[in-house]
């Protein structure tokens, strides 16, 4: 059914122009990938961000609606704790189990810290 | 003295690398094949540009999973005729019903082609063919006589691509020859 032979056809099919692409298109590729603005804050950046706004609006509702002593008293308590916490020995041994779990499972799932992942203007990295 | 342009896999290997200029140079190296593909395959200007981007965007997020050693040309027309294909999909869910086997007919590139040069008319008869026939005609044009090439694009078999292309070809014969007539 099909030959190889030389087709008057094939050549006008050959010949024919290409389309000529809109102007704008190849610079919108490009900005959409290998030119791509890196972002001004990476995402973890961002949680540490929100993080940060959360405590100082929860810091500043505290003295709006108790004043200098309500303030004082939450952030004794939360330092009470959190010393009393770290130097209990079994709290610290189950913290330390956690943190080694979780070094532990990156090691297979190639997770890798925010501050060694590939900016985003590169490909991303092979499973 | 001119050097010899880089060759696609270097490119390739360069981009992963991270040289954003590398992925730049195999964007202005295909753009223009890959936007004639979506253009011809979806018959609409806005969406073969919105493709276009797709595919290559795709391409940028998926460099890893180019084999060295293979043609780009293949595996960026491959990635742009899906990405036709999922538009055309979603125009026949949107439509209710299935595309028509051919091109409305009317005003009818036969009508208008009768001043028209062989190029032209050439253009016309294949915007006429039925959606499957026109993407192998397309593809042939791009790639040439690499049908393997142009079956790995389509994900069919290579005796497929070749009778699609024989009867594109046949029924092209048969549209000019209207077009002669008229």
């Amino acid at each position: 059914m099909y030959s190889d032979a030389y087709d008057p056809l094939d050549e006008a099919i050959a010949g024919l122009p290409l389309e000529e692409p809109p102007a704008g298109l190849r610079a919108s590729i490009l900005l959409a990938t290998a030119y791509r603005p890196a972002p001004l804050f990476s995402l973890g950046e961002y949680v540490a961000m929100g993080a940060i706004a959360a405590i100082a609006l929860w810091l500043i509702a505290l003295v709006v609606m108790g004043g200098g002593t309500l303030f004082v008293h939450t952030i004794e308590t939360i330092a009470g704790t959190s010393a009393r916490t770290l130097s209990n020995g079994a709290t610290l041994a189950w913290l330390a189990a956690g943190g080694a779990t979780a070094l532990w499972i990156s090691l297979f799932t190639g997770f890798q810290p925010a501050a060694v992942l590939p900016k985003r203007s590169q490909p991303p990295p092979r499973r | 003295m001119t050097t010899a342009p880089e060759e696609d896999g270097a490119l390739v290997a360069r981009a992963l690398r991270g040289n954003p200029d590398a992925f730049a140079t195999l964007v202005e190296r295909y753009d223009r094949a890959v936007y004639h593909l979506a253009y011809r395959t979806l018959q609409d200007s806005e969406e073969a540009r919105d493709a276009t981007q797709e595919a290559f965007f795709k391409a940028f997020r998926s460099l890893r999973t180019f084999k060295i050693g293979s043609k780009f040309s293949t595996w960026i027309f491959a990635i742009t005729y899906h990405a036709c294909c999922d538009r055309l999909n979603r125009r026949k869910r949107y439509a209710g019903s299935e595309l028509p086997e051919r091109a409305d007919p009317s005003p009818g590139p036969e009508d208008q082609a009768i001043a028209l040069d062989d190029a032209r008319r050439l253009r016309a008869a294949v915007d006429a063919l039925p959606e499957k026939y026109r993407t192998v005609i397309t593809l042939f044009h791009l790639q040439g006589k690499q049908y393997e090439e142009i079956a790995e694009v389509l994900g069919l078999p290579l005796g497929t691509v070749k009778t699609h292309l024989f009867r594109a070809k046949e029924q092209l014969r048969k549209l000019l020859g209207e077009m002669e007539v008229s």
